[in-house]
């Protein structure tokens, strides 16, 4: 009996000697809920963190806290440092809980920053174990730091507000992971989706503005060079395969009105080919859509108009993603879809030889765009709708 | 490790001093008198100040000094009139040769026992049959007359059901073992009796059945049955004490029914059942550890009905054990691994709170726990006002008034309905035991901790046997075909075979495909 009662002491004591060394109550923990990067004069950085304020929803019980004046559920604090660990330490030293960055799945890099470059802080982010890789990364138009100030009504803060729109797949979505493989990869070009804030109304506060995602900011190695608008991310988004949500409308020839088509499914093929020394990207892409709007007079459920319909479509794609890569490769000269991987994985022999030449192949790789586009779904009515029969063409 | 704790203990454990026999085995004269007088005396002081025995003196035939001994309310008196006072006490028309054959074959009792030893005669007695003695006689003869109250045939209270038999086992050993003989009508049902206790003197019952069961099985509990040496058995959880391979082990090695069908569902595979007078919850054994988590009615339900309740008992098996230090090991170590806007309610309900997560946890889990063995042990009347002022004060004040946060108390509250799931009383209260250590453990080393836990709980169970059975067979060590019994309910037509381990000596129980199928007549078209 003895022996066993010494056992379990022993044990005992062991575990509480030992253990516990890392244990944090909830209730001394500040969740940051984003976090944004602003680069100050003097070369130094600003973080602000948004922090999460358990007691305004407990509070505020089931009415939900954060509708307008209804208080806010998170706070924003900052402090420069030369770097993020720097301004973290500092700010740490000022806040009663421990900066817990677990949950912080925004990181918004202000313009200044991303300019500069962002490798240094980006290896705070990375080596860290807490914060999560597949956070969303954001540039911010201007500073980064008013994106955290705004309230979100609908949802429980602005991060969340953010994550959620990227969730929509509209824009780029850009986890940290992703930002890193692009950053290390072989094209060494990176986009990021920029955010801006849409003015309050007339009457209302400033932090009743609306955090929204605008186009990209495209990377080369770490710094930002320029920028995407939205009609051009779309046709990034196209050649990525990442194009969910996102609308197609156009004009069918002559015809008056638009149609608009919702792409439902795409598979998107990149085939290089190296040709007599040209270098040449094959884009194919095979995709389905279904009308949601026929502003024409024009009776979509012959097939021959369908056929019109579907060319258009194509048309109107390759139109897209034209823009695009125009911009992207012959204005910025960043290869961020990552056309320099294809051609390694396909060619790595000639890739070898031309490894440091890459910056001048890319201005000048060919694109070639073969689109297949189908029409599946018209939806519930087929003659377009509110029109009486006499005015709607049949072929 | 708690084997070799055992070891230890055995080292240092002094040799207990010898039990002391009772006053009856240490009597020097151990055979009746042949003299009346002399015998009366002898069972005079036997049952000196013993107020219910009684002694009744008579004249044999209205001449031979005789007695009937025995003890008020053990024997049906009005027989005892009938059937022996009245043929023995009036004059016979003409006299019978020998008294003896009279008694033995005239005499309108159905068992009537010539015995020389005067211990049998006590015994005899004790257990309510009537001694009759007369003079010049060194025998007694014990009639079979015993007649005691006893609980009628009624539902069992601990293991109730939906669909399956309504009657259960009760106090009476004899009452038992006919249940079991109108369930397996068989003579290969045999059903060995022995006394233990040296005071109570309470009969334990064998039952198995014969061809079926592995005659080692039987031997060896019998050796264990007969190495016990004790004052009383008031129940049959002191048997599976003592009898029980690994005695350091919080998981039952032998599981009490107190339901006749889950006894001989447990005889025709092989197994071995236990009755204990006085009580109503037999033994089985072997068993392994998926026993403890069967229930009667997986087996009268639809096969897929019962595959599902059994794949959510094992769900709520885990939950039972793991819910409540989960939550304390990510709450206090890995708030990153819940969902963000859940950990934002959780940190949000717990601002008020002024203990720590795994203080929290332990305050509500004793409270539960003291809640649930009050409501068991009060009246029933009373019962429900304890649970009420539970549910009051603990489900709602507490909360309100900010000592403990709603989803703490949600978290017991679906671990104590997850531990009440298990269809084995005595295996739920096992795990709900071990649900402390561990809750401990999370709070100390987080989900590192919980790990260790459940290492430390299989490997305890790999190493445990029940009567020789590997208690968690048919997992460890893997017998893929039995797996039928244990990842799901097989339908009737697919159990073939007893289990291995315990039926082997008669493996097939049914013929083979017998699935129902319209080509042989068994389903619709």
């Amino acid at each position: 009996m003895k022996n066993i009662f010494l056992l379990v002491l022993v044990s005992g004591v062991t575990l509480l000697v030992s253990g516990c060394w890392d244990r944090v109550e909830v209730n001394d923990l500040a969740i940051v809920t984003a976090a944004a990067i602003d680069k100050k004069d003097d070369n130094q950085i600003e973080l602000s963190l948004q922090i999460f304020i358990p007691k305004a929803l407990s509070s505020g019980g089931g009415q939900g806290g954060g509708t307008g004046g209804g208080g806010a559920v998170t706070l924003v604090t900052s402090h420069k440092g030369s770097n993020i660990s720097d301004a973290l330490s500092k700010l740490q030293s000022e806040f009663p809980r421990r900066v817990f960055w677990g949950h912080c799945k925004v990181f918004i890099f202000g313009e200044r920053l991303a300019k500069a470059g962002i490798q240094e802080q980006m290896d705070f982010l990375l080596r860290h174990p807490q914060p999560r890789e597949r956070a969303y990364v954001y540039v911010s138009e201007g500073k980064a730091k008013p994106i955290l100030e705004l309230f979100a009504p609908l949802e429980r803060y602005s991060a969340e507000r953010l994550r959620e729109i990227s969730d929509l797949h509209l824009g780029m979505q850009v986890t940290l992971q992703d930002l890193d493989e692009k950053l290390i990869g072989i094209a060494q070009a990176a986009a990021l989706p920029r955010v801006d804030i849409l003015p309050p109304e007339k009457g209302q506060e400033k932090s009743q503005g609306k955090p929204y995602i605008v186009g990209t900011a495209v990377f080369k190695k770490d710094k930002m060079i320029g920028k995407l608008t939205e009609n051009e991310t779309r046709g990034i988004l196209w050649i990525r395969n990442e194009i969910e949500a996102s609308t197609v409308t156009f004009k069918l020839g002559a015809e008056k009105g638009k149609i608009s088509i919702n792409p439902i499914e795409a598979t998107i093929k990149l085939v290089p080919v190296i040709q007599n020394k040209k270098w040449i990207m094959v884009v194919k892409i095979d995709t389905e859509g279904s009308i949601i709007q026929n502003g024409t007079n024009l009776n979509l459920s012959s097939t021959k108009l369908i056929r019109a319909v579907e060319k258009a479509f194509a048309k109107e794609i390759e139109k897209r993603i034209k823009l695009a890569f125009q911009q992207t490769q012959q204005v910025l000269k960043a290869d961020i879809v990552g056309f320099g991987e294809e051609f390694f994985r396909k060619y790595p022999k000639q890739w070898k030889e031309n490894e440091g030449r890459w910056d001048k192949i890319y201005p000048e790789i060919e694109l070639e765009i073969e689109i297949k586009a189908h029409v599946r779904r018209q939806g519930y009515i087929n003659k377009p709708g509110g029109m009486p029969e006499k005015e709607v063409k049949e072929q | 490790m708690i084997r070799n704790v055992s070891k230890l203990v055995g080292k240092t454990k002094e040799k207990k001093p010898h039990l002391q026999k009772n006053h009856e085995d240490s009597k020097p004269q151990d055979t009746l008198y042949k003299n009346f007088n002399q015998n009366v005396e002898t069972f005079r002081s036997v049952y000196n100040n013993c107020s219910d025995v009684v002694f009744r003196p008579f004249l044999l035939f209205g001449k031979i000094r005789a007695m009937v001994i025995y003890i008020e309310g053990l024997s049906d008196i009005e027989k005892i009139e009938e059937f022996v006072f009245s043929p023995l006490m009036q004059e016979p028309v003409n006299e019978p040769q020998s008294i003896n054959e009279f008694l033995e074959h005239k005499l309108p009792v159905s068992q009537v026992t010539r015995m020389n030893m005067l211990a049998d005669c006590i015994e005899s007695i004790s257990s309510g049959n009537p001694i009759l003695l007369y003079e010049g006689k060194s025998e007694g003869f014990s009639l079979g007359l015993a007649k005691w109250e006893k609980r009628g045939i009624e539902e069992p209270i601990a293991e109730g059901g939906i669909r399956g038999s309504r009657e259960g086992f009760n106090e009476s050993l004899e009452i038992n073992t006919s249940q079991l003989r109108r369930i397996i009508k068989s003579p290969a049902l045999k059903i060995q009796s022995m006394k233990i206790g040296n005071y109570t003197k309470t009969t334990v019952a064998v039952a198995y059945i014969d061809g079926l069961v592995d005659q080692a099985l039987i031997e060896e509990i019998t050796s264990r049955l007969e190495r016990i040496e004790i004052d009383g058995i008031l129940e049959s959880g002191y048997i599976e004490e003592m009898i029980e391979d690994n005695p350091y082990s919080p998981f039952p090695q032998i599981m009490s029914t107190e339901r006749p069908d889950i006894a001989c569902s447990n005889l025709l595979e092989g197994r071995a059942v236990i009755l204990v007078e006085g009580t109503p919850f037999t033994l089985i054994a072997p068993i392994s550890f998926f026993s403890l988590i069967q229930s009667h009615e997986d087996y009268y339900q639809r096969f897929m009905v019962g595959t599902f309740i059994r794949w959510l008992r094992f769900a709520f098996l885990g939950i039972s054990l793991l819910l409540p230090s989960l939550y304390v090991a990510i709450l206090t170590f890995h708030q990153e691994a819940v969902p963000t806007a859940l950990l934002l309610s959780i940190s949000a309900s717990r601002e008020a709170v002024p203990f720590p997560a795994i203080v929290e946890a332990l305050i509500m889990e004793i409270t539960f726990e003291a809640l649930r063995e009050a409501g068991v042990r009060l009246p029933k009347q009373i019962g429900s006002a304890v649970s009420i002022v539970g549910a009051l004060v603990i489900g709602q004040a507490s909360v309100q008034a900010g000592l403990v946060s709603a989803p703490m108390v949600i978290v017991v509250a679906i671990t104590g309905i997850a531990s009440f799931m298990m269809p084995r009383y005595i295996a739920g209260i096992a795990i709900r035991m071990l649900r402390f250590p561990i809750i401990l453990l999370a709070g100390t080393l987080g989900l590192l901790g919980i790990m260790m836990g459940i290492i430390a709980i299989v490997i305890h169970l790999c190493s445990l046997r029940s009567f020789g059975i590997p208690y968690l067979s048919p997992l460890a060590p893997l017998k893929g075909g039995e797996l039928k019994d244990v990842l799901w309910r097989a339908p009737w037509w697919m159990m073939d075979t007893r289990p291995r381990l315990t039926g082997e000596s008669n493996l097939y129980r049914q013929s083979p495909e017998q699935a129902p199928n319209p080509k042989r007549g068994g389903g619709t078209e």
